[in-house]
């Protein structure tokens, strides 16, 4: 989790930018095959009431843009692949940050993102180690035996055979 | 090999806002304030759940998360001016989930099913009514709650218990896939049988 | 947490929520008016209508009125009788929005879309509702007659839409299941409905249903864990109080279409068994036996009234092995099907008193007669998103709380004639095409004013 401080003045354009990514084709992150799922957000501040217990109120100073994601192999290699395919996007979204390096991307903002990182605490993952890949092959999979299952009943032996194969295949 | 293109599944991620939704998933993304006794409690919390795996067994057979995550925020990384530099008086926790289905379904789940579950991770934030009953609970959350300005999912039609049932599918369909060829087409069609009656639930 | 006894306030609850009227009373014609003069006039003519509001306090046996009256409102009616913006505010967003305008939410699109129902429903033009119940088709006639006249002496009142219903013989619906005996068990009104109507609790026991899931004003199953024992949300105080929210939608069913796909798909199930299949879909045998109970062969008789005929449960069924998991009656009441004590389902409990409309297409036809029928689905339920909603849009429509990915409810057919029902065995047989067995043709969404807030509404006191 990336938890970066909103430069002053920036926070709307940074919101119409991230707000206006679904609608100028596919999400940026599409571009990291690891990506399983993952969000922008921006927290303006903590949220205070006045009838909890809490003895002072705590207040952000700034705005700041939250990154999360959930993605498969070490954090190193994913943060490679972000700080390189998502420059240009990248420029936009932390180039709007207090403290990123000039040119956003590479090494110098995976350090950036690194020195922002907050650890997780603890984290529950229902198909853990099932990685992007193998998720959306076996999600193919499922719907071509759905298709089969469906449109082979009432099929002779033989022919029934022949038409697993061609739908599935040998080991190869 | 044929490709069926995934199809685009019934509308049931409701009663959220619509920045938080991607085709079946749902984002949720809370923060709340931490008492003082959350700060040795929550550590201590967070180990015994990563250490005994069955605490989180009635999460996995709720089925409709993807992937969840807690952080505690004690101090925010410094970066110059003009960030204010200095500790944070309170520790700050951060959850965010990604799950199926209705939102108000969801937290209901967690109030009835998970009551003393939510109790043990919220019950050092600040305000934080009990889970039951379920609207102040459902209140607190929507108070803290803030909507993300971007979400995405790899697979938007899929739900978490969908994708489960693919990757177990997967396994059960390997054997026949390999040996299929090889086989006589009365031992095929008896071996077939036996496999469709034994995935129908995958499907 | 056992919660104090409930009395209901009955005299002052329309009727036919709590308890059902009967089958006596087998025909029966909804009628949307709409208000087309000024709110004061409106209110003249509701003053004398609600003298005749059927309410719920029983009646004796012997001394059945010939027919009842009932009266409901839409959001735009409310405005129309001259309530303030402010106080329709405090009813829920929903209901002010307006079915039409869930249509997406609710799957009713393609041929069940907004833009194809029927003249004057969806399009805020019905404002009042008036259900009329009779055991006679003389009476029926007469309570209609008498309906008509008072709107014609009054004025500035028109009928924007009308259907009649009737009982089909055998309280089958069209499709030919025996219908409607299950619902819900409310604490202090049918306690004696638990087994089967209620929460399903450990050890086969079970338990009514807090009475504020169904009528507002009263606890509800969150007021029961309550310290503070607070009442759910409601509209303002006199207009909230004994009310309820109510579902009407007209369901065109086609028959024929339904007789050929299954017939059709038959050829390829175990056995041939066309009447089997058509059970595996529903969860019930035509006579209303459910399938759970008796996943072979329909029992001879099957009384629906009988003492314990509604307590079963699919917890010892859980593969689906005998009753599909996806089988209609098992998606819209799971009962114990979602594990967890119930917790899952429990909240989501609906009132329904819905009536078959138009004439039963004789059996062993399979060709379309162009004749309109369907059934009038009409529900009672404290919150139209929770109850109502909740089970078309994530029970009815989707599968994935079933673990059937995007399976939707065979019986209620696939706007776009895809989809395919999974009829669990060894092995399995898959049932498609998923048609377009059934159309929404028009709805509404309503709220039932108890009998103080009717008089509130003529008055104009009610803010």
């Amino acid at each position: 989790m990336a938890m970066t401080p909103v430069k002053p003045g920036e926070e709307d354009a940074l919101t119409d930018y991230l707000r206006g990514l679904r609608t100028r084709g596919p999400s940026p992150l599409a571009k990291l095959e690891h990506t399983h799922l993952g969000r922008f957000v921006i927290v303006k501040d903590f949220h205070n009431d006045p009838s909890w217990k809490q003895r002072r109120e705590e207040h952000l100073d700034l705005p700041y843009l939250i990154f999360t994601s959930n993605f498969d192999g070490d954090l190193d290699s994913y943060l490679d692949e972000l700080c390189e395919k998502l420059a240009p996007e990248a420029e936009e979204i932390w180039g709007r940050c207090v403290g990123c390096p000039e040119a956003a991307k590479g090494a110098a903002l995976k350090a950036y993102l690194k020195h922002n990182q907050i650890d997780t605490g603890i984290f529950f993952a229902a198909y853990g180690h099932a990685t992007v890949g193998t998720v959306k092959r076996c999600l193919r999979q499922r719907d071509g035996m759905i298709e089969f299952a469906r449109t082979s009943q009432g099929l002779e032996r033989a022919a029934l055979q022949q038409a697993f194969l061609r739908e599935f295949g040998g080991t190869g | 090999m044929s490709v069926h293109a995934a199809p685009v599944g019934p509308i049931t991620a409701t009663g959220t806002q619509q920045r938080n939704v991607d085709g079946q998933a749902i984002a949720i993304t809370v923060f709340s304030t931490i008492k003082w006794w959350g700060r040795p409690f929550l550590p201590v919390l967070f180990l015994l759940t990563r250490r005994f795996p069955a605490l989180t067994r009635i999460l996995r057979e709720l089925s409709f998360i993807h992937f969840a995550r807690w952080s505690i925020v004690r101090r925010i990384p410094y970066n110059g001016p003009p960030q204010r530099k200095g500790r944070l008086r309170y520790p700050h926790m951060y959850f965010e989930s990604n799950f199926n289905g209705g939102w108000e379904e969801y937290i209901d789940a967690f109030s009835h099913i998970l009551t003393r579950g939510m109790t043990a991770f919220w019950g050092s934030s600040y305000g934080f009514p009990k889970p039951l009953p379920t609207a102040p609970f459902k209140k607190y959350i929507q108070d803290n709650e803030t909507e993300a300005d971007h979400y995405y999912s790899a697979y938007p039609e899929a739900t978490s218990t969908i994708i489960q049932r693919a990757l177990a599918l997967d396994a059960k369909l390997a054997p026949l896939k390999r040996d299929a060829e090889r086989m006589d087409p009365d031992a095929f069609a008896a071996a077939y049988r036996a496999l469709l009656t034994d995935v129908q639930d995958c499907l | 947490m056992a919660s104090p006894a409930v009395r209901m306030d009955l005299g002052d609850i329309q009727g036919d929520i709590l308890r059902a009227y009967g089958n006596d009373y087998d025909c029966t014609s909804y009628a949307f008016v709409r208000i087309e003069c000024p709110p004061q006039q409106a209110r003249a003519w509701f003053s004398g209508l609600i003298d005749h509001v059927t309410t719920a306090e029983p009646w004796p046996e012997q001394a059945k009125p010939l027919t009842t009256l009932n009266v409901a409102v839409t959001a735009a009616g409310l405005r129309a009788l001259g309530v303030s913006e402010q106080v329709v505010g405090s009813f829920s967003d929903v209901f002010r929005s307006g079915m039409a305008s869930r249509s997406k939410l609710l799957g009713d699109v393609g041929p069940s879309d907004p833009a194809t129902w029927e003249k004057g429903l969806g399009s805020g033009d019905a404002h009042v509702l008036l259900t009329i119940n009779a055991q006679q088709t003389s009476d029926h006639q007469r309570a209609l007659g008498k309906m008509k006249d008072a709107m014609d002496a009054a004025g500035g009142l028109r009928i924007v839409y009308q259907e009649d219903a009737e009982l089909l013989p055998g309280s089958r619906e069209h499709f030919g299941y025996a219908d409607g005996f299950a619902q819900p068990a409310i604490e202090g009104t049918s306690d004696d409905k638990a087994r089967g109507g209620g929460v399903p609790l450990k050890k086969g026991a079970w338990r009514a249903l807090a009475p504020g899931e169904f009528i507002l004003g009263y606890p509800d199953e969150d007021t029961r864990v309550d310290p503070k024992r607070r009442l759910p949300n409601a509209p303002v105080d006199t207009l909230g109080r004994s009310g309820t929210y109510m579902v009407w939608r007209k369901l065109y069913q086609d028959v024929a279409l339904w007789r050929r796909v299954m017939r059709d798909a038959a050829k390829h199930y175990e056995g041939g068994d066309e009447h089997k299949l058509s059970a595996k879909v529903v969860g019930r045998w035509t006579n209303g036996a459910p399938l759970v109970k008796y996943p072979d062969t329909a029992p001879e008789r099957y009384g629906s009234k009988a003492a314990g005929a509604n307590d079963f449960r699919y917890g010892s069924d859980r593969d689906g092995m005998c009753c599909p998991v996806g089988a209609h009656i098992r998606r819209s009441n799971p009962r114990d099907a979602l594990g967890f004590e119930g917790h899952l389902s429990f909240r989501h409990r609906m009132i329904r008193r819905g009536m078959p409309y138009g004439k039963a297409l004789p059996e062993g036809v399979l060709s379309d007669d162009g004749v309109d029928r369907g059934l009038v689905f009409v529900s009672f339920q404290a919150s139209i998103s929770r109850q109502f909603e909740g089970v078309q849009v994530q029970w009815c429509n989707a599968g994935n709380i079933f673990g059937l990915g995007h399976d939707k409810d065979f019986l209620l057919g696939d706007p776009r004639g895809r989809g395919k029902m999974t009829i669990q065995g060894s092995p399995p047989f898959f049932l498609s095409p998923q048609e377009v067995f059934v159309r929404t043709r028009g709805g509404e969404y309503l709220f039932v004013p108890g009998i103080t807030a009717l008089a509130a509404l003529a008055d104009g006191t009610a803010g």
